[in-house]
């Protein structure tokens, strides 16, 4: 019971981390569509498209339906639904004389529906190529789509470059928070111990601070691999990766400095100092890059990662805790490599 | 005396060091005027990416080789005197407005000797100019704190450079977003942000050395 | 001697999952769904934590000496 409340935070930590690797690994992900055979449509034929699901149940399900969309008003709807397995179907569309706008070319967007997966969607995937601009209304359906499932039970959303890496939401993800977290505890600790001049508040700092760069540099390699098998290159040369990169630079060189003086007090006085002062010198990172460059990660450009819609709310319920949990877990590292740190001061200056 | 008389009298007493020895001020000018030439010796072309990289590199170096004197190539001896003299404030904001002005003279002769040789791509004036003086402004003071860091912690200019480097990295990316605008590689009609960005980080990071430097300096 | 294992099991540890990885090439990576992203991103962080553990036994290690020479 004493046990439990000195460390309860731990447990705490571990618990939700349990459940966030339990629920992260185990919720599937909702059906969706890998790839159509064929990305361009002509006038007047008619379109077979061989489509390839993923986690759908084409076999179970009873009365699949497609739909070919070209906004939010017109779309032209299957003739037949030919399913193979599972997972394969063919699927064929009369395409019409033209486009119901003036234009030569228009991205159309598969729908495919059925009562088991709910709705899936593959957006542009296939290009409409017309000859002649004049435009046509006919063969276009302009009824909104009906009768469109909801899947009953918790997944994933599928998206088409991340596949079952949007769970690395909740294990890539929460090491940048953690590092901020890990920091910004680090710059506390020099704070306080510039006021108390108590040397404990410098190994502290010193304890976060190496967390930090422990977090930081998982947070980079996982980045960097995750990057590598979704957006096609390891550095992407993205903002919040540029920015862990610089912190780890400057924590680095906190490092060195410390390394470079002997004397104790002037040591944990000018770290602290130096890690005040650089703390400050990433806010710019925070306010301006990720406002100019178009960055991969949610929230900027037209990315497929999350944000918005694509971080939905059975993934807020995972990645919320996750945040806390690895958050508690650095901090839990943090305190062991303090503990240690503090022994030593102390037979040092026994 | 006051602390704007000690600033002053400390300005004065920089611009008259830094004339009688000439070696140190004739260095860093050899060394833009060299780079400038060894750059157009190597591209004979300058597209404006190639013009606005070589720019801030060029700027960057001399900035470091310009402040890396101001704190950690004073002998302690000197050091030990002034702070006898004047307040320890008055040496920090003199040596960064000094500082200031010894970057934005630099950067303005990397300007000249670059369009002088290589052509000026630059469009918007007075945008430029605004990036020069908030380089100056930012580079000065971050470096020149920095450089005190240094002094105390080893006195030698390595440790300058492995602490200064990854601290301008930030005010540098966005002050090159600034003058990619002015050059015309960048068409961003927001930029007044950045500036007042820039202006309050620098505003935050000159509070904060003024701040922090007693507790550097108590020894 | 110690020593010479331990770094030899760190740079077995970081190696083995990248020639894992390489072994089929990018189809293996590709394979359902990418789940091996996953897996290795898991097994860095996993690897990172167990380093930052090695590093923290050895200061032990240090302090126990310390303390039974004392």
């Amino acid at each position: 019971m004493k046990q439990l409340k000195a460390h309860w935070w731990k447990f705490l930590g571990v618990a939700i981390l349990v459940i966030v690797f339990l629920k992260g690994m185990l919720v599937p992900l909702s059906a969706g569509i890998i790839s159509v055979s064929r990305n361009s449509a002509k006038p007047l034929e008619n379109l077979q498209l061989v489509v390839k699901g993923y986690n759908t149940h084409f076999k179970d399900s009873k009365g699949p339906q497609a739909w070919l969309k070209l906004d939010s008003l017109y779309s032209i709807q299957c003739s037949s639904f030919i399913v193979a397995d599972q997972t394969t179907a063919t699927v064929a569309f009369w395409i019409p004389a033209g486009l119901p706008y003036e234009g030569t070319r228009a991205p159309l967007t598969l729908i495919i529906d059925n009562e088991v997966d709910g709705t899936s969607v593959l957006p542009f995937a296939v290009s409409f190529v017309v000859n002649d601009i004049a435009s046509t209304g006919q063969g276009w359906n302009v009824e909104a789509l009906e009768g469109l499932h909801e899947r009953t039970h918790t997944t994933y959303p599928f998206r088409n470059i991340l596949n079952e890496t949007i769970r690395n939401t909740y294990f890539h993800v929460p090491l940048w928070f953690g590092m901020m977290v890990l920091f910004i505890a680090s710059v506390i600790s020099a704070i306080k111990y510039i006021r108390s001049k108590d040397p404990h508040d410098d190994l502290k700092s010193l304890a976060f601070c190496r967390a930090g760069i422990l977090f930081g540099i998982l947070g980079l390699v996982t980045g960097a691999i995750w990057a590598k098998h979704t957006w096609g290159a390891y550095w992407s040369w993205d903002v919040k990766q540029n920015m862990s990169a610089i912190a780890l630079l400057i924590y680095g060189a906190y490092f060195v400095l410390r390394n470079s003086m002997s004397d104790n007090d002037s040591q944990a006085r000018i770290a602290a100092v130096y890690n005040i002062f650089a703390f400050v010198t990433l806010i710019p990172l925070l306010f301006v890059i990720p406002r100019l460059t178009d960055s991969l990660h949610p929230g900027n450009g037209g990315n497929p990662a999350l944000g918005g819609e694509d971080l939905d709310h059975s993934m807020r319920m995972v990645f919320y805790p996750a945040i806390i949990g690895w958050t508690l877990l650095g901090v839990w590292i943090a305190q062991l490599s303090y503990r240690v740190d503090r022994l030593k001061h102390k037979l040092l200056n026994h | 005396m006051t602390l704007s008389k000690e600033i002053l009298f400390l300005i004065r007493k920089e611009f008259i060091l830094e004339f009688r020895q000439k070696y140190a001020i004739s260095g860093i000018l050899l060394y833009v005027l060299s780079t400038v030439f060894i750059v157009f010796a190597s591209f004979f072309q300058l597209p404006k990416q190639v013009w606005h990289t070589m720019f801030w590199v060029i700027t960057l170096f001399a900035a470091i080789n310009a402040i890396v004197k101001s704190f950690v190539q004073e002998s302690g001896s000197r050091q030990l005197y002034y702070y006898q003299l004047v307040s320890p404030h008055a040496v920090l904001i003199s040596k960064m407005i000094y500082n200031a002005l010894l970057l934005l003279t630099l950067s303005i002769l990397t300007w000249f000797a670059l369009g002088f040789i290589a052509g000026n791509p630059v469009r918007d004036l007075s945008l430029f100019s605004g990036a020069l003086c908030l380089s100056a402004l930012g580079f000065s003071i971050t470096l020149t704190f920095v450089s005190a860091i240094a002094a105390k912690a080893s006195n030698n200019a390595t440790l300058l450079a492995i602490l200064g480097f990854p601290l301008i990295i930030p005010i540098l990316m966005t002050l090159i977003k600034l003058s990619a605008n002015a050059v015309g590689l960048l068409s961003d009609t927001a930029y007044i942000n950045d500036v007042y960005i820039l202006i309050s980080i620098d505003m935050l990071l000159l509070a904060l050395a003024i701040f922090l430097f007693p507790y550097l300096w108590r020894d | 001697m110690k020593h010479v294992f331990i770094r030899i099991f760190i740079l077995l540890m970081l190696v083995l999952p990248f020639q894992l990885a390489a072994q089929d090439g990018a189809d293996y990576s590709r394979s359902i769904g990418k789940i091996y992203v996953v897996v290795a991103v898991i097994l860095v962080i996993f690897l990172g934590i167990v380093i930052y553990l090695i590093s923290l036994d050895r200061k032990i290690s240090k302090l126990e000496k310390r303390i039974d020479n004392e």
